[in-house]
């Protein structure tokens, strides 16, 4: 079995698959590349979280700083000037209310701003590895949203324990988390894929993204409720993919309540499809991106 | 497509070709992605690096490849290597493959040299559990001591080759590919690389790039002179070498080969 086998410029594949199993493939490749690569994403990864913090004193303190300064800086600029549905307010303090809804969109927002700012560099990032070694080039979409769930979890841990010292208990839907948590991150990692392909091939992909993610601050659903649009916005607003992330995370997170399953549903089919939709994409123009780079 | 006498090819090249699409200005090629299907003028001009490549590699063969800069010889290797697709002709490659093309440019310059093998063995192909296993043997080939734990960004080039081209003979591949890599290491550790080839030579296939003509001589058994992007001489190292030579001090060195047709 040849492990090179290309004829006029196409890699052929020697096999005799009918329309079904090939889409069956498809479907597992992504997730049979990182199991096959699984010890290159974990060399990589580490260096990945080490280079975070390097030349830094305080390390990983930082990671816990950040998070609990937003609680402060949040409490005290929007005590008392934001309009939240009733069931937002989980605690006695209102102003502490703001911060736990505030606090739960940031972080969905923080994870995926992560994401979108650095995906348009990251080949370039790693163009050595691209060009002058066999390097797996789509394992860093995987890698980099990894790096990026790390530093969420740690943020997500420091709002539990302040919601939990605030309102004195933890809704069981917490647990339900995981649910919320993986079809973002496949969501993240396809959105990568697009990203960094379209950024191999022009750096303008990643001047507009530093232009349009601090819009999408205000587009997404994070320092206010999507009631205040009244009918038809608080629809609309769903046309951003991220609403549902952050609706559904409050919905678990502080109501303590099961999410809307139409919301649900819309979360599950935009992350699927972007997560496919950027394989296939990443894996059309792969072989273009090495002698473009 | 198995007949006897092809099990043994490694590497098999009918009529292959590389062309490189060049851009009079930067954002050219996105004028052809946007109207290069409107019109028949294209906006970039091919360059051709390489053109008509025929090639039969056997196993355990040992191969020179001679040629000025720009000749395509990295490009052939790259090709073979399965970094970047030729754009017409047949490729066929069999067995794993390392390239020890510019591994030492790969490495992080704040991470140590302990952390670089870990990541270099990984990008070749390793197991973490393979790596750890092979450390020590690394280390001691590489030879050079405390700086192991040391960040890259104190070693000198010399240093640097030492560890990857130390990583590269630690893959057990079956196709070595060596590009000029070892032209910076000292005397000393480029004896011990060459007697490390030499034995590697027993059972894989080498792929070598060398303008050190005596090096060629003495490790390979084939050499093959690329000029143009096409096989000029393929024969023995003696004689290949000797014409190669000789070309060298007739012809001039001709800039105008860098130029899109």
């Amino acid at each position: 079995m040849p492990s090179v086998n290309v004829v006029n410029g196409k890699q052929i594949v020697v096999e005799n698959l009918g329309p079904v199993e090939r889409t069956i493939r498809f479907i597992c490749r992504p997730f049979a590349q990182m199991w096959h690569h699984r010890d290159l994403i974990q060399a990589i990864l580490r260096r990945e979280v080490a280079e975070r913090f390097k030349g830094s004193i305080a390390g990983w303190v930082w990671a816990i700083v950040a998070p609990l300064l937003a609680i402060a800086v949040y409490t005290i600029a929007f005590s008392g000037r934001l309009d939240l549905p009733p069931q937002y307010i989980v605690t006695g303090n209102q102003n502490l209310s703001y911060a736990l809804f505030i606090l739960s969109g940031i972080v969905v927002f923080n994870f995926w701003s992560e994401m979108a700012f650095r995906a348009p560099m990251l080949l370039h990032e790693y163009v050595h590895f691209i060009k002058q070694t066999i390097f797996p080039s789509d394992m860093l979409a995987v890698i980099s949203t990894l790096r990026a769930t790390l530093y969420t979890v740690i943020s997500l841990g420091v709002l539990i324990v302040f919601q939990l010292i605030t309102t004195g208990g933890l809704p069981w839907t917490m647990l339900l988390l995981p649910l919320i948590m993986i079809p973002f991150i496949a969501f993240l990692v396809g959105m990568s894929w697009f990203l960094c392909a379209i950024g191999a091939f022009t750096r303008d992909a990643g001047y507009l993204m530093i232009n349009i993610v601090p819009l999408f601050m205000f587009a997404t659903p994070v320092f206010y409720h999507q009631s205040i649009f009244g009918s038809p916005g608080d629809i609309l607003i769903y046309i951003n993919a991220l609403t549902g992330y952050v609706d559904v995370m409050r919905d678990i997170m502080l109501v303590g309540k099961l999410p809307n399953w139409q919301v649900y549903a819309w979360t599950l089919f935009t992350s699927v499809f972007t997560f496919y939709f950027g394989y296939w994409f990443f894996d059309r123009y792969r072989n273009v991106i090495v002698d473009v780079l | 497509m198995s007949s006897s006498t092809s099990s043994d090819l490694v590497v098999e090249a009918k009529h292959l070709g590389k062309a490189y699409q060049l851009y009079a200005r930067r954002n050219d090629w996105l004028k052809q992605v946007a109207f290069g299907w409107a019109t028949s003028k294209p906006f970039s001009k091919p360059f051709p690096v390489l053109r008509d490549i025929n090639l039969a590699i056997q196993r355990g063969e040992s191969i020179g490849f001679l040629g000025r800069n720009g000749c395509g010889k990295s490009t052939l290797l790259q090709v073979i290597c399965g970094m970047t697709l030729p754009s017409h002709g047949e490729l066929r490659v069999t067995g794993r493959i390392a390239p020890v093309l510019a591994l030492g440019s790969t490495f992080d310059l704040e991470l140590s040299g302990r952390e670089n093998v870990m990541i270099g063995g990984a990008v070749l192909g390793l197991k973490r559990g393979e790596v750890q296993r092979k450390f020590s043997s690394i280390a001691e080939f590489a030879g050079i001591g405390d700086y192991m734990d040391q960040p890259v960004k104190h070693y000198s080039m010399g240093m640097r080759t030492r560890l990857a081209f130390s990583i590269c003979a630690h893959v057990e591949a079956e196709i070595l590919v060596v590009d000029e890599a070892l032209a910076v290491g000292d005397a000393a550790f480029q004896r011990k690389c060459m007697d490390w080839i030499e034995g590697f030579r027993e059972h894989g296939t080498l792929l070598f790039v060398s303008h050190a003509k005596a090096d060629v001589m003495r490790l390979c058994r084939r050499a093959i002179w690329i000029d143009d992007g096409r096989i000029r001489e393929d024969g023995k190292p003696v004689e290949v070498v000797r014409s190669y030579a000789r070309a060298m001090e007739t012809e001039p060195d001709d800039m105008k080969r860098f130029t899109a047709v």
